[in-house]
């Protein structure tokens, strides 16, 4: 099969629905001729023109009011935000209307909108433009929310994102961006709320999200070579979770570690940690539950030092090892 | 909810008590009333009444335990109640709450008494439960010393292959350096319980063994008590002999008015603690007690009586000895000395001593060097009265002689001071009138 890029993945994702369904079209910031702050819309202004694929002005909770304003009539739009850090500007679009919307009106209004955003760290883009904050939007009802890690996966999340009557937060890692995989060339979707089993294991289940599940299976290679089978879960989509996957595979295991770049403080990991051991995991469990996330720091623009604030292959070795310590 | 049967504090100084027998088995219904439990304190032994009704659910202290008072050593509730067993060990932290209190099911096969002190995960809990494993039993080598589920899969397969005891049964087989490997289990899955390593130890007579007494009890009390005095007091003990002439003729003139008023016989004894309580009261430094950086000295004169028993040495106490007559003072040693005898003295009639008279008397011992009965800081052994040749006023006479030894806690009297009372109680014994003065 071909191979193509994570941001090309997207990008054929989204134009190939914007062939089949003329509802759908693209707005943000430099996403027009400039391409996107990532080059993730590059020529879609000239197969699509300006009406479909529209430059905004710097004014996120503006823009993205239109779009939830256009779903609820009818379009389908995508939003995208250069930084997910500027999500903050936007949330009370997002929170008090998006995702409340169909809730109030019992179901006779709906909001088809998709808002991609790249997030995370690695690109020295210092403590504005570096964060990873998934968690914030997980927690409120009427949102879901996609980490896709692998090209294959993001095409067809997005599609999937783009099919789904409520607003969808699709979280794309600037790392992400260049990554290279098989990805069909025909349209396809993945269900939101389907984990991914990335490797199979028997002593350690390893759940990771986004740029984390590459590291975790880096972890996981390396750990083989000393005896230590990992399990790496990718649940895909935080919102909604699959819980059973990560249940099973804990119950397998009697072991687990989840992983990601979000700091450990508040993250999303609590809540994955608290679903294993609220189930019938728990009486399986060999070891706490052990989470690997960010430092309780802002990420600093030092590269180094960005490195050291969150999660690497070494750090998630150390967090499966405390699993399975043996005297 | 069950109700705690606490250990009792049955006196002031009362820290602890082992529990000698009890009368119930755990599932025995008891009524209010009923004979529970023996509690043997540092004084004495005591039969305990269950004050609630129901069933006794759980024991938490086997025989011969010895339990802080207060703490909870049964429960009696209802049959097939569950328990709410805290921790034995905070048993008496009454703010520990309910958050420090585990659930429990009641469960006559647990060896276990608080599961809840096991640091063991979640697995290993369960494949222990599934398996009926004590995991006291399991050796956790996680962290923390925590108990992992491949613990209990070795102690599994340990327990196939090795011999299998319960915890009772390893420790009398390591006390009577019995090898488990020889004995043949008759518990559940071969298991070897008490009995078979009781049945499979050498014979003693095999040993040149006669008989084991076990230390417990007045025996074990009056063995730690001696230890302490002996080791903490320095012991100086003088004598004396005494011209029992005077005393004699006084016992004689006194026997039948006595008997007939209390019908008791009067003898030496009481004659002597009255001599005492007499020249106490002209030494008060010989009637006291050191306790912390203080020499108490009493107000009373309270003589305590060393009495032989069957099961060891008690001391009953006389109580002021100065105020009373040589009539109250029969009556009151008589009927406490049969008391001591028949084992059925109270802790008040112990209580409260400030000197201590040990008698010998009634055997052909003349003197010795008596231990002091702390906190008291003297004793006073008495040895036989015999006819021994004395010069009296240039002649040599008999006379009926007997020898008194003081033993004195140096670190409160001086050897004049101790002197000085032994003399004045041996002039006091040889003119007996002078007490009425």
């Amino acid at each position: 099969m071909r191979k193509i890029s994570f941001q090309a993945a997207i990008r054929e994702s989204m134009s190939q629905e914007m062939r089949d369904n003329e509802l759908v079209y693209i707005m943000g910031e430099d996403i027009g001729v400039y391409g996107g702050a990532f080059g993730v819309t590059n020529g879609m202004v000239e197969e699509f023109g300006k009406e479909r694929v529209r430059d905004t002005p710097i004014s996120e909770i503006a823009f993205t009011g239109a779009a939830v304003g256009s779903a609820i009539t009818g379009m389908r739009p995508i939003v995208e935000i250069q930084f997910s850090d500027f999500l903050l500007v936007m949330l009370d679009q997002l929170v008090n209307q998006a995702a409340k919307m169909r809730y109030m009106f019992g179901g006779k209004g709906k909001v088809p909108m998709v808002l991609r955003t790249p997030n995370g760290s690695g690109l020295g883009l210092a403590a504005q433009h570096s964060q990873s904050l998934e968690a914030w939007l997980a927690h409120i009802p009427g949102l879901k929310v996609v980490q896709p890690s692998t090209p294959y996966d993001a095409k067809g999340l997005l599609k999937a994102a783009m099919d789904d009557d409520n607003a969808v937060i699709f979280f794309e890692h600037k790392l992400l961006y260049g990554m290279k995989g098989e990805v069909p060339e025909e349209s396809y979707s993945i269900p939101l709320g389907k984990a991914d089993i990335k490797r199979e294991g028997t002593d350690v289940t390893i759940v990771a999200t986004s740029i984390m599940v590459h590291r975790a299976l880096e972890a996981a290679e390396q750990l083989e070579s000393e005896g230590i089978s990992c399990e790496v879960i990718d649940p895909r989509t935080l919102v909604p979770l699959d819980e059973e996957t990560i249940i099973e595979s804990v119950k397998k295991t009697g072991r687990a570690v989840v992983v990601h770049e979000a700091v450990k403080r508040g993250g999303f990991g609590g809540e994955i940690v608290s679903v294993i051991q609220e189930s019938e995991a728990f009486d399986y469990l060999d070891a706490p539950i052990q989470r690997v996330g960010g430092l309780f720091v802002p990420i600093p623009y030092n590269t180094k030092l960005e490195k050291k604030a969150v999660p690497q292959v070494e750090d998630i070795i150390a967090g499966v090892k405390a699993t399975v310590y043996k005297k | 909810m069950a109700n705690e049967v606490l250990m009792p504090k049955l006196g002031a100084s009362m820290e602890s008590g082992t529990i000698l027998q009890w009368f119930k088995e755990e599932g025995e219904v008891v009524s209010a009333g009923d004979m529970l439990f023996e509690v043997m304190t540092d004084k004495v032994n005591i039969e305990l009444e269950a004050e609630a009704s129901g069933v006794l659910l759980k024991k938490l202290y086997v025989v011969n335990d010895e339990v802080p008072v207060n703490q909870v050593i049964a429960y009696i509730g209802q049959e097939g109640e569950s328990l709410e067993v805290s921790d034995r060990e905070n048993g008496s932290d009454e703010t520990a709450g309910s958050e420090s209190v585990a659930s429990y099911q009641f469960n006559n096969n647990k060896e276990s008494k608080d599961s809840r002190r096991i640091r063991a995960t979640p697995a290993a809990r369960k494949l222990a439960r599934d398996h009926n494993i004590d995991l006291h039993m399991v050796d956790g080598n996680g962290p923390r010393g925590r108990i992992q589920l491949d613990d209990v899969k070795e102690f599994m397969a340990d327990s196939e292959t090795k011999t299998k005891a319960t915890p009772l049964a390893t420790k009398i087989a390591k006390a009577e350096q019995v090898d488990l490997s020889n004995i043949k289990g008759t518990g559940i899955r071969g298991k070897i319980m008490s009995e078979d390593v009781l049945s499979q130890r050498p014979a003693d007579a095999e040993r040149g063994v006669k008989e084991k007494i076990r230390v417990e009890g007045v025996r074990k009390v009056v063995a730690k008590r001696m230890v302490e005095s002996a080791f903490t007091a320095p012991h100086v003990t003088i004598t004396t002999e005494v011209d029992m002439t005077s005393v004699k003729d006084m016992r004689e003139k006194l026997l039948n008015q006595i008997e007939k008023q209390t019908g008791y016989r009067l003898s030496y004894t009481e004659i002597i603690i009255k001599a005492v309580a007499s020249s106490l009261k002209n030494h008060p430094m010989i009637n006291s007690s050191l306790q912390d950086d203080y020499i108490v000295l009493h107000s009373n004169i309270n003589i305590g009586l060393a009495v032989a028993t069957p099961n060891g040495l008690v001391v009953p106490v006389l109580r002021d000895c100065d105020k009373k007559g040589l009539t109250e003072l029969t009556e009151e040693s008589k009927r406490l000395g049969q008391l001591a005898r028949d084992n059925k003295l109270n802790l008040e009639q112990m209580n409260g001593g400030t000197f201590t008279i040990s008698n010998l008397g009634m055997y052909a011992v003349d003197a010795f060097s008596p231990i002091i009965n702390q906190p008291e800081s003297a004793i006073l052994g008495v040895g036989r009265v015999q006819e021994k040749p004395v010069g009296v006023n240039g002649l040599i006479q008999l006379r009926p002689m007997m020898t008194l030894s003081l033993s004195f806690d140096h670190r409160v009297i001086d050897g004049a001071p101790a002197a000085a009372f032994l003399t004045e109680l041996k002039e006091t014994l040889e003119n007996p009138l002078a007490m009425l003065a």
